[in-house]
């Protein structure tokens, strides 16, 4: 009994844990996005800020590298699309003996260092070009030297065996007396392959298709090296965290987290109503009639959590048109003045008491009392600020025994209730 | 005599245009872009870097010199061995088993929990919860973690405020970020192959053994690890080589000092641009990646088939 | 409307590596015939069709459709349509769409499509299920709707793998009937395949037996039921009972089988092998257990045996009856229903006779299964 329920504390621990590493730094990260303050961090909130979005959006390199990305993962789902169907298909027809090598062939570019595939297409076709004598500033020589089609050939390789798992596990449920009842009937190959196949295997293209796409997109380590002198989102991304972070990519990061979620849910959704329809053809589906919702909401949770979250997006983009944390902004920089202020005082305090001590003889008394700047952002504001606006502020306001305790200014601003 | 018969086979049964689309799109795919380039980097791994001019000339001959740095280091260094780079590669494999191992015991019991409790909602949306942060980008990942990890970030805030330490940690220079980014980069590799075998493992086997009297921990060892080691050690390969390979983890979430094995590649050619030596490094990495997958995979006699379920 | 084409299959080797799956085959199957292969699971009768139908190119031999080989032509472009053993609807196509599908492939418009297949809709009794999705339908309406989509190719010869083997057994008898009716309409020629004797028997013009790749006899029902001219023939259509033993005498179309347990039989040599037995040679002796009716108990001679009863079973039109000869030979005897309560009691010994023209003999050789 109570060991039973020990499992199930665990248990339930356990989940949390493990979802907390998982999903925890996401949502930290989201929220950093919206913090007015410079560096990306939770704790001290400046204030709430729809800033960030906009520096992101007026960023032209993070722009350009959508760009390429996108350019980039429509080429790789061609191509891998292609060579993994084809590949998928070649392994159902090749000759048994040879199936496990030219599987083990096919697979491997999934276990193989991104960063040595990079490299090997980098070298390849350097070595190609001056194999074939192309010429520098030759349309050859051009080619083999471009990022774009370097990046596109080397993503391929291994993404195409991902297309090449979908598709294998789709043509393993495909029927092959279809094609050959399609050929008898007098149809050529290639419209055999058109008309019954390749429906066939539509739902599996799309998902290896998107699947291509995001893998493409989010791909980094081959594509650093053969991207040259072009940039995709993920080696923009990883040039400015490398170089110092801000929050506009804790925005970019927020956007592409709603996206996913969105497509998350749009897909989860689907599939429930799909359950629902199949089960309602089979004749034991519930009763579909509720008055107040439409059908494709009841019962699916998925699909209702998707409609609220699409709401909250709606709502976020039409205040942020309105809000403005000018006021909060101001706020917080005066809080810090005065904080600044406090410590101005204190300096002068201590120094006073100092040379009181010298006036009174009594070095052996003197404490030095500096400063405690344990937080980074004291130091980070501090030098600005001391040389900035004069502090004139009424110091007996009051203030939160530590200043830079983690959640000390959380509170401060009114605007996060607004949230 | 048997190879022809075969391609007329295949050329009868897919006709001349499907026939030759499926082998051009499939040749294409085996010769130019695996085959090939791994070749020529190999190839490029034994040659001497040269100024353009002297490619193809007396001078282009075959060396090891490039693997010899990664031992010796170079001839003005005053060390015998390259202990620098040596380190670094040490460091890198066994760091990548660790975060192997380290991932598969975080993701066991959660595979057997999702794997045993088919279809329910909860169950659902744990698969959705989990899916999400598997389409965020890698480096984003890296960021997020720093965000956590920096010298101010959430962690060491929380820390000093419940008074745990009074000094920031520097998680970032202790390597702490850099492996809990590495476990975290690819959890879901070990997870999902782990799910989909333990997903098919059937429930009357482990009712049957409990109905034994077999206890917990024995219907584990016996049935269920058994059962799902394809699995288990597909997650596990795909871990290892991508941890060990890694690039953006180490160069976002890595202490100024604390190199990657990945990271000397990528200075080697991005910054040295020799990428004769690079290439030799990057062998270096596939060869001992791959003869320690094997090693593993023959030892707990797993298939290549099983890879990528 | 296409009228029948001949088919000759002329020493069809077909070999899978070192496996030989259909040997030295000769068949010449008339147009507009209804021609069957009939034979045991894995015989190669799948084979033969694809070889027809141009899967596969016969190691050695020549396919002639219409007199015309038919090599290097493929299944796209032959005259011939296969109806598969699992049918083969195309699932994502509606029923109309996979009746018409070879005019889309040539190109028809959609009207023209739609036109013809309402028009075979109508004929296999489908009209207005065009709109359906093949799973929709039932068994029975599935074949109809992949016999429809073959005649809509307008073959000249129809090629049928066991079409029938996955309805159940009354949908099956009316299947025959109706398969039986469209043929006579459309006067193609069809080749048929099953492992279903009775389909064989009750619908072809001419039946292949077939066993292990070999062709063993190729005749009209009739004479495959009543002259086999194999032992594997003789045992594997209907039920027989088989004697074993040695030619005693051969006169002209009879010999007398000295067997091994049942005396000396008096016999009727299969038209096939009259003339090529021999006194001394091993052979074997067919009765079918409706040609076995009782004899006055001592009434000895060469068309009797003795055998004690076993075992009654009554099976609806008629009586089974079982028993055990001399040396624990068994025998099976039929005895039509004719209002009897039971012909013989357990252990009751009885005397069987035959007319010697309902029992063949022919050289030993394999029997279907023992
Ligand atoms: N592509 C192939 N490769 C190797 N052997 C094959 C191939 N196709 C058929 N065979 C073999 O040839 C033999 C005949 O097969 P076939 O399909 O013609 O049998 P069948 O008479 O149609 O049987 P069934 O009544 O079960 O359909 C079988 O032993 C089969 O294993
Ligand atoms: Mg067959």
């Amino acid at each position: 009994m109570s060991s039973a329920n020990l499992i199930r504390v665990a248990l339930g621990a356990y989940l949390l844990i493990f979802f907390s590493y998982l999903l925890g730094p996401l949502v930290v990260m989201s929220l950093t996005a919206f913090n007015s303050a410079s560096f990306p961090a939770v704790s001290p909130w400046a204030c709430f800020s729809y800033e960030w979005f906009e520096v992101l959006f007026n960023d032209k390199h993070i722009r350009d590298g959508i760009y390429y990305s996108v350019v980039i993962g429509i080429g790789t789902v061609i191509l891998s699309v292609s060579m993994g169907l084809a590949a998928s298909i070649v392994l159902t027809q090749v000759w048994p003996k040879l199936r496990s090598t030219y599987y083990t062939m096919i697979i491997a570019p999934i276990l193989i260092p991104g960063v040595v595939l990079g490299i090997s297409t980098l070298v390849f076709w350097d070595r190609v070009g001056a194999f074939l004598g192309v010429s520098d500033g030759s349309l050859l020589h051009g080619l083999f030297h471009n990022g774009i089609f370097l990046t596109i050939l080397g993503q391929s390789t291994f993404i195409a065996s991902y297309t090449m798992l979908v598709f294998v596990a789709r043509l393993q449920r495909f029927d092959t007396d279809l094609t050959e009842a399609a050929l008898d009937l007098g149809a050529t190959h290639t419209q055999a392959f058109r008309k019954v196949l390749l429906p066939f295997m539509r739902p599996a293209i799309a998902s290896a298709s998107v699947l291509a796409f995001l893998a493409s997109f989010e791909n980094y380590n081959t594509t650093t090296f053969t991207i040259l002198e072009y940039k995709t989102l993920t080696t923009v991304l990883a040039q400015k965290v490398r170089l110092g972070i801000n929050p506009s990519i804790s925005s970019l990061a927020f956007i592409i987290i709603v996206l996913t979620i969105f497509a998350a849910l749009a897909f989860e959704a689907a599939n429930r109503n799909k359950d629902r329809k199949l089960a309602a053809a089979q004749g034991r589906g519930v009763t579909q009639k509720s008055g107040i919702l439409p059908s494709f909401l009841t019962g699916n949770p998925a699909a209702v959590v998707l409609v609220l979250l699409a709401f909250m997006v709606i709502v976020m983009v039409g205040t942020a048109q309105r809000y403005s944390p000018e006021a909060c902004k101001i706020a917080v920089r005066e809080a810090k003045q005065i904080e600044i202020q406090k410590r101005i005082d204190a300096l002068k305090e201590t120094r006073r008491q100092k040379e009181d001590a010298k006036a009174a003889q009594q070095p052996s008394n003197a404490a030095p009392a500096t400063p405690n700047n344990s937080s980074a952002f004291g130091n980070v504001f501090a030098p600005g600020n001391l040389s900035g606006d004069a502090p004139e502020q009424k110091v007996d306001e009051p203030e939160p025994q530590s200043g830079t305790g983690a959640f000390g200014n959380v509170f401060a601003p009114d605007n996060l209730s607004s949230d | 005599m048997k190879k022809p018969m075969i391609f007329s086979q295949f050329f009868k049964n897919n006709g001349a245009v499907m026939g030759s689309a499926l082998i051009g799109l499939v040749a294409f795919w085996l010769i130019f872009l695996i085959i090939l380039p791994q070749l020529s980097m190999l190839d490029y791994s034994f040659r001497y870097n040269l100024p353009p001019a002297e490619v193809g000339g007396p001078k282009d001959v075959y060396t090891l010199s490039n693997y010899e740095h990664l031992i010796y280091g170079s001839d003005s260094s005053h060390q015998t061995y390259n202990t620098v780079d040596l380190k670094v590669f040490m460091r890198t494999i066994l760091a990548a088993m660790l975060v192997t191992i380290f991932n598969i015991f975080l993701c066991y019991p959660l595979a057997y929990f999702l794997g045993q409790s088919k279809g329910s909602g909860f169950v659902r949306l744990l698969v959705v919860l989990l899916i999400i942060p598997y389409w965020i980008n890698e480096i984003l990942r890296a960021f997020a973690l720093r965000i956590i990890f920096g010298d101010s970030g959430l962690l060491n805030e929380a820390l000093m405020f419940l008074h745990l330490t009074s000094a920031p940690i520097d998680f970032i220079r202790q390597d702490i970020a850099l492996y809990a980014g590495l476990g975290y980069a690819y959890i879901l590799l070990m997870l999902f192959p782990m799910y989909n075998v333990i997903e098919s493992l059937d429930r009357n086997q482990i009712e049957a053994a409990r109905d034994m009297g077999a206890s917990w921990l024995h219907i584990h060892r016996r049935i269920v690890i058994p059962y799902a080691k394809p699995g288990i050690v597909s997650g596990a390969t795909m871990v290892f080589m991508l941890s060990a390979g890694a690039l953006a983890a180490p160069q976002i979430l890595g202490g100024p000092s604390s190199l990657w094995f990945t990271q000397l590649v990528y200075q080697w050619f991005n910054d040295s641009l020799n990428w004769q030596q690079g290439a030799a490094y990057a062998i270096v990495l596939l060869v001992s990646t791959i003869v320690i997958v094997l090693t593993v995979m023959r030892v707990f006699k797993v298939n290549m088939g099983d890879i990528g379920k | 409307m296409s009228s029948g084409v001949a088919v000759d299959l002329e020493n069809i080797t077909i070999r899978f590596g070192d496996f030989t799956a259909v040997k030295d085959a000769n068949v010449n199957i008339n147009g507009g015939d209804f021609f069957s292969f009939l034979g045991p699971s894995g015989c190669g009768k799948t084979t033969i069709l694809r070889a027809v139908s141009g899967f596969l190119d016969p190691s050695e031999g020549r396919v002639l459709i219409g007199g015309k080989d038919m090599a290097g032509i493929g299944p796209n472009k032959r005259p011939t349509a296969l109806i598969f053993q699992n049918l083969a609807l195309f699932p994502l196509m509606k029923v109309w769409e996979n009746i018409a599908f070879s005019m889309e492939v040539a190109g028809a418009s959609a009207g023209e499509r739609r036109k013809r297949a309402d028009e075979l809709l109508d004929m296999i009794a489908l009209g207005g299920q065009g709109d359906k999705l093949p799973s929709e339908l039932s068994g029975g309406q599935k074949q109809r709707v992949a016999i429809a989509r073959a005649l809509c190719a307008n073959p000249d010869v129809l090629l049928l793998d066991e079409p029938l083997s996955a309805l159940d057994l009354k949908l099956r008898q009316h299947m025959r009937t109706e398969l039986r009716e469209i043929q006579k309409r459309v006067g193609i020629t069809f080749i048929y395949i099953t492992h279903d004797q009775g389909e064989a028997l009750t619908m072809s013009d001419n039946v292949a037996v077939m066993k292990a790749g070999v062709i063993e006899q190729i005749d009209t029902g009739h004479h495959i039921y009543d002259d086999p001219s194999t032992p594997f023939v003789a045992s594997f259509v209907g039920e027989n009972n088989v004697f074993r033993g040695k030619v005693k005498s051969i006169n002209g179309a009879n010999a007398v089988i000295s067997t091994n347990r049942s005396g000396d039989l008096l016999s009727r040599i299969t038209p096939a092998q009259v003339g090529k037995m021999q006194v001394g040679d091993d052979a074997m002796m067919f009765i079918r257990p409706e040609a076995l009716e009782l004899a006055p108990t001592d009434a000895a001679s060469e068309t009797t045996i003795t055998a004690n009863v076993m075992n009654e079973e009554f099976e609806g039109n008629s009586f089974s009856v079982f028993l055990e000869g001399d040396g624990g030979k068994m025998i099976k005897m039929s005895v039509p229903n004719l209002g009897q309560d039971h012909i013989s009691a357990r252990g009751e010994n009885l005397s069987l006779r035959y007319d010697a023209s309902n029992a063949v003999a022919m050289p030993a050789g394999e029997l279907a299964s023992e």
